[in-house]
């Protein structure tokens, strides 16, 4: 990486309470007050799963890069018809369908985040592999690893209690169509459970608990049996609960015929209804562009699929606004990896790397982070370099979301990540009572060159870790932890090597991030 | 990649809980070594179970005391099995202003809409078709031919519709009839008939594979899914992989060029890149003009290529392969297989010099593959599922059809010729969810409700001692369930079976057609609803 681009990236990537990367639209607006939550909160994620490999060049679009031009001859989207947004970013013309909510209405409201440049070392080109680091939230280089479950299934079978012994009264999670992710999957078995159409899964679903004893796991005959028959039993239970929820639940947005449009609908509805998950996963497929992705006139398979991503999420935004539970929802796209910078010779794209991310809310912290691909500085297999570990966002949905601690982002993530700063964390009164609060951190001097000083004011006594994480949000060392008086506290770094930090304060469990450069 | 079905991909490495390896060791005793003993009734329905559809009761006694040598050899079926008897040909449609059946194959991307939708309409219809046939063809199949043809059409994936566009339903029966003759030969020559195959030029982007513009979609897959795995190649080889395969054309409508007839695949010279290629470390040297033809190119870079990866990788592609067998006959499991027993298949896979018969021989014969630490531990897939219920059943053709068989294989996730992505699918547990178990269940009152009663009658008759009721039950037991049952389970069923009368009442049953088939089917339907019946 260039340096230039280095210390911009550290400058979008100071994450704390008052700086953040793109300049966070939000902050401007009155409701980006930090909100009341109960411990017990009822705080909901929505998974969109992109399968194929989401283009992410000709979704948010770097119109003022000459390059983009030269090598994506036939299938770049020109600067006049792409949509610029609070002079801030360029989309793709798709993700405004005409009268819809499109995402650059959600953008300019402050509800959409917009994550530039996400991906993981050593990125992984085949779909599957990718797909699996992507869901399981590892990424192992070693490919003999088997990634055998999710970060969402590992967070939440650790979070409740009794589980899989006791079935929590509602699903913890609820797939719309297919066989169960990985993404919910745990070594204590499946967090959800999966369905198409909740009125016939509460016909088929009925009576489904067989009257049969779990046999002993010593053999594999047994483990098999146990694993159906617990499936089984999840049909007769849940679908009661969820049909409950359906017909209690209602839409008042307009949505598409579309199925992923259906999808985010039939989710709406459930929530609307009160179904107490914490999860909703639903996807759309046919992102692989290999072959004439898109035509002179814009058209095309890869503006359709975008289309139908901003119609189904414009769509349920507004029926959340409309029932009151807008607040409570954060969604986020995953997609394995974006596609290669340069087009292909059949109007397509092949496999690529870093790409681009979309999380959306009332919750969110509304802007762009990251900076547009370097299109110049490609890796070795002329794709672009990722800016922020895609883990960054799973850290933010843990801790600032569901209310994890750093430690649960340790256990879920088997590594030390930190969050990008996208959500808010919810803050109780406990929180505040304990001092798991963020404080103002500040840094001198900074840029540094052989040490710097950290301080902040603390009101209670508290464990305190300070570590020094890259730019791209992996660890890179451990500064200080112990107990620490409330006052005014000071912590040295010395013997830092030349680079961009972030420093991560810890406060009895509560992270706040500041930027540090050091030149040596 | 379709839409519908993409959450099986999400489902991937669908393992919930420890696998077999990674805990406590559960013993398996019996090593690759044939197994020599007698096989006993219940060898042989655990051997048709996983081997093929499974077996009826009278043609299973038959084999009892046999070795496992001499019923696999059989089953496996000749190198070359004949054609079908009755041959599906979907090439042609009744033209509806003279009544005549004529060839039609129209490119409905230049037609108007009308046209369009009608052409994909009969696409769907016939894929339909093809399906409820094949499912016929599994049930009739007394031998291993379509289960071990199954297997490949589960490997070499080819979609129906991807991308918003269909494969032609006559491409992929002729993939299928390939994979049938080339089951049991050379792996080698598989992967070359595969690699030139018009249904997976289309599929994969072979056919936009151009000198200049390279398309390595199925350069890359045909390493990292159809042979080696993941892990042995560079991106360097994809993309010289890829510039060996340019030239090759999928022909599939009437405005294309077909050179060698419909449906056939054929090689544009002017589309292949001449250019000398290193893969693997191996030089592919450039061509002139003059030698630029189908049949070199084919023999010279097409084959070579295979060659070289067979030659420079063997240990990954007879370990991937041997492990691929594995999970598919013996045992799905997500966890890790063992891997002295993938290292000694992977060892005969390369001694026979990539054949395909010693490998699967060498499986279905061996002591592990009857060992008791094995059965009635795999879950079966759909097409499983429903094949071998209706065969279980002894449902005729005409039954097989009115009950739709392949839209219900459909609503458990599986859409026959068409995985949710050219991974395949996931397999294992990723089968049985909320959304498919009830399916599963439902599928099995509907199958088992449309057995006439004169024929459940005739069907009783197969079990032995099918007057006792403890001896009847035991027996059912035993065919429908792939371990034993506990002596409770037995007598919970001898009472769904009597319906609480006592054992006397099971024989003035056995007098009326209508009644004992109504206490039989109250026995299948307990039988199918139990956890285990979705096991095999």
């Amino acid at each position: 990486m260039k340096r230039r681009s280095f210390l911009a990236t550290t400058a979008a990537a100071a994450v704390g309470t008052q700086v953040l990367g793109g300049v966070p639209l939000r902050a401007f607006t009155p409701t980006n007050l930090p909100q009341q939550l109960t411990a017990d909160d009822d705080r909901i994620l929505i998974v969109i799963q992109m399968f194929g490999g989401n283009d992410g060049l000709n979704t948010i679009l770097p119109v003022d890069d000459p390059e983009y031009y030269k090598i994506r001859p036939t299938i770049a989207v020109p600067k006049e018809k792409a949509i610029n947004v609070l002079s801030r970013v360029y989309m793709h013309p798709s993700l405004a369908p005409k009268d819809r909510y499109g995402f650059p209405q959600l953008f300019e409201d402050g509800r959409l985040a917009i994550v530039q440049g996400v991906g993981y070392e050593n990125p992984n080109l085949s779909h599957f592999r990718s797909t699996d680091i992507w869901l399981s939230g590892f990424n192992s280089s070693d490919p003999e690893k088997r990634l055998l479950d999710g970060w969402l299934g590992r967070y939440w079978s650790n979070k409740i209690n009794g589980f899989p012994e006791v079935l929590p009264d509602d699903p913890i999670a609820v797939q719309i169509g297919g066989s169960l992710s990985m993404l919910l999957q745990s070594p204590n078995g499946d967090i959800g459970i999966a369905l198409t159409d909740p009125q016939k899964f509460f016909e088929l679903g009925q009576g489904l608990s067989p009257d049969m004893a779990v046999m002993p796991e010593n053999t594999r005959y047994g483990r098999e049996f146990n694993f159906v028959r617990t499936v089984a039993e999840q049909c007769d239970k849940y679908s009661t609960v969820v049909k409950g929820s359906f017909d209690k639940g209602k839409n008042v947005a307009s949505y598409s015929d579309n199925g992923f449009v259906q999808q985010m609908k039939l989710v709406a509805r459930l929530i609307s209804g009160g179904l107490k998950s914490k999860i909703f996963l639903v996807a759309m497929g046919g992102f692989d562009t290999h072959v004439q992705q898109q035509d002179d006139n814009l058209a095309g398979l890869h503006p359709y699929l975008l289309e139908q991503l901003a119609t189904g999420v414009g769509a349920f935004m507004q029926d959340a606004l409309a029932q009151g539970f807008a607040d409570r929802v954060v969604g986020m796209t995953v997609s394995e990896f974006g596609r290669r910078v340069q087009e292909n010779g059949s109007r397509g794209t092949d496999h690529g790397a870093s790409s681009v991310q979309f999380v959306f809310g009332n919750g969110v912290r509304a802007g762009v982070y990251g900076q547009v691909p370097d299109l110049q500085n490609l890796d070795g297999n002329g794709d672009a370099r990722y800016q922020w570990d895609f883990r960054r966002v799973y850290a933010d949905v843990l801790e600032n979301w569901f209310g994890g601690t750093p430690q649960d982002t340790e256990n879920v993530l088997e590594d030390r990540v930190l969050p990008l700063g996208i959500l808010q964390r919810p803050t109780s009164v406990e929180d505040f009572y304990e001092g798991r609060t963020q404080v103002e951190v500040r840094v001198a001097p900074n840029p540094a060159s052989t040490h710097a000083t950290l301080e902040w004011q603390q009101s209670v006594p508290a464990v305190v870790t300070v570590e020094l994480y890259g730019t791209e949000g992996r660890f890179v060392q451990k500064v200080f932890a112990d107990r620490v008086l409330p006052g005014t506290v000071s912590v040295p770094i010395t013997n830092v090597s030349t680079g961009s930090y972030l420093c991560a304060v810890s406060i009895n469990g509560a992270r706040t991030v500041v930027p540090l450069t050091v030149v040596r | 990649m379709n839409t519908r079905e993409l959450f099986t991909n999400l489902a991937r490495a669908a393992v919930r809980g420890p696998g077999p390896f990674d805990g406590a060791p559960l013993d398996v005793q019996g090593g690759l070594e044939e197994y020599t003993q007698p096989l006993t009734l219940e060898d042989v329905y655990h051997l048709y179970r996983r081997l093929s559809f499974g077996i009826s009761v009278p043609d299973a006694r038959v084999l009892v005391g046999k070795t496992a040598g001499e019923v696999v050899d059989a089953l496996l079926g000749p190198d070359t099995p004949p054609d079908h008897a009755k041959p599906m040909q979907f090439n042609k449609w009744r033209d509806p202003v003279s009544g005549e059946m004529v060839e039609y194959t129209e490119n409905p991307q230049g037609a108007d809409l009308q046209t369009r939708f009608a052409i994909e309409a009969w696409w769907r219809g016939n894929h339909s078709k093809l399906s409820t046939w094949w499912l016929q063809t599994m049930v009739r199949d007394a031998t291993a031919i379509e289960k071990v043809t199954l297997f490949w059409m589960s490997h070499w994936t080819s979609e129906f519709s991807f991308d918003e566009q269909y494969l032609v339903p006559q491409t992929i029966l002729n993939q299928y009839n390939l994979l049938r003759n080339d089951r049991l030969g050379d792996f080698r020559q598989m992967a070359l008939d595969m690699t030139l195959d018009n249904a997976m030029l289309h599929y994969l982007g072979g056919t936009y594979n151009e000198v200049g513009r390279p398309n390595e979609n199925y350069a890359r897959e045909l390493m990292e899914l159809y042979t080696t795995g993941i892990g042995h190649y560079t991106e360097g080889d994809v993309q010289q992989a890829a510039r060996v395969l340019t030239g090759w054309k999928a022909s599939r409508y009437n405005d294309m060029p077909a050179p060698n007839g419909m449906y056939v695949s054929w090689f544009d010279a002017n589309r292949h890149d001449t250019g000398a290629k290193e893969f693997m470390g191996v030089t592919i040297p450039a061509r002139t003009a003059d030698n630029n033809t189908a049949f070199q190119v084919k023999n010279e870079e097409i084959r070579e290529l295979i060659n070289i990866l067979f030659r420079v990788r063997p240990e990954a592609i007879s370990r991937f392969m041997a492990r691929k067998a594995y999970l598919f006959f013996v045992y799905s499991s997500g966890g890790e297989v063992d891997p002295q027993v993938v290292n000694e298949l992977a060892a005969e896979f390369r001694a026979s010099d990539f054949k395909l018969r010693p490998l699967f021989r060498k499986i279905l014969t061996s002591s592990h593959f009857f060992d008791p630490a094995l059965r009635g531990a795999q879950i079966k897939t759909p097409v499983e599922y429903v094949a071998s219920l209706m065969k279980q059943l002894r449902l005729d053709d005409g039954q097989i059809v009115a009950l739709d068989p392949q839209s219900w294989v459909r609503t458990m996730d599986q859409t026959m010729f068409d995985p949710p992505n050219v991974a395949g699918w996931p397999g294992y547990r990723s089968w049985i969810s909320t959304n498919t178990y009830p399916r599963r269940r439902d599928f099995a009152k509907k199958a088992i409700d449309s057995i006439p009663d004169a024929k459940a009658l005739d069907f009783i008759k197969e079990f032995p001692d099918y007057d006792d009721p403890a001896k009847f039950v035991a027996e059912v037991a035993k065919y429908m369930l792939p371990v034993a049952v506990s002596a409770e389970r037995l007598a919970y069923y001898k009472s769904t079976l009597l319906e609480g009368q006592p054992d006397y009442t099971w024989n003035e049953k056995l007098q009326q057609a209508a009644s004992a088939s109504r206490s039989f089917k109250l026995l299948l339907k307990a039988m199918a609803v139990a956890p285990d019946f979705q096991l095999c």
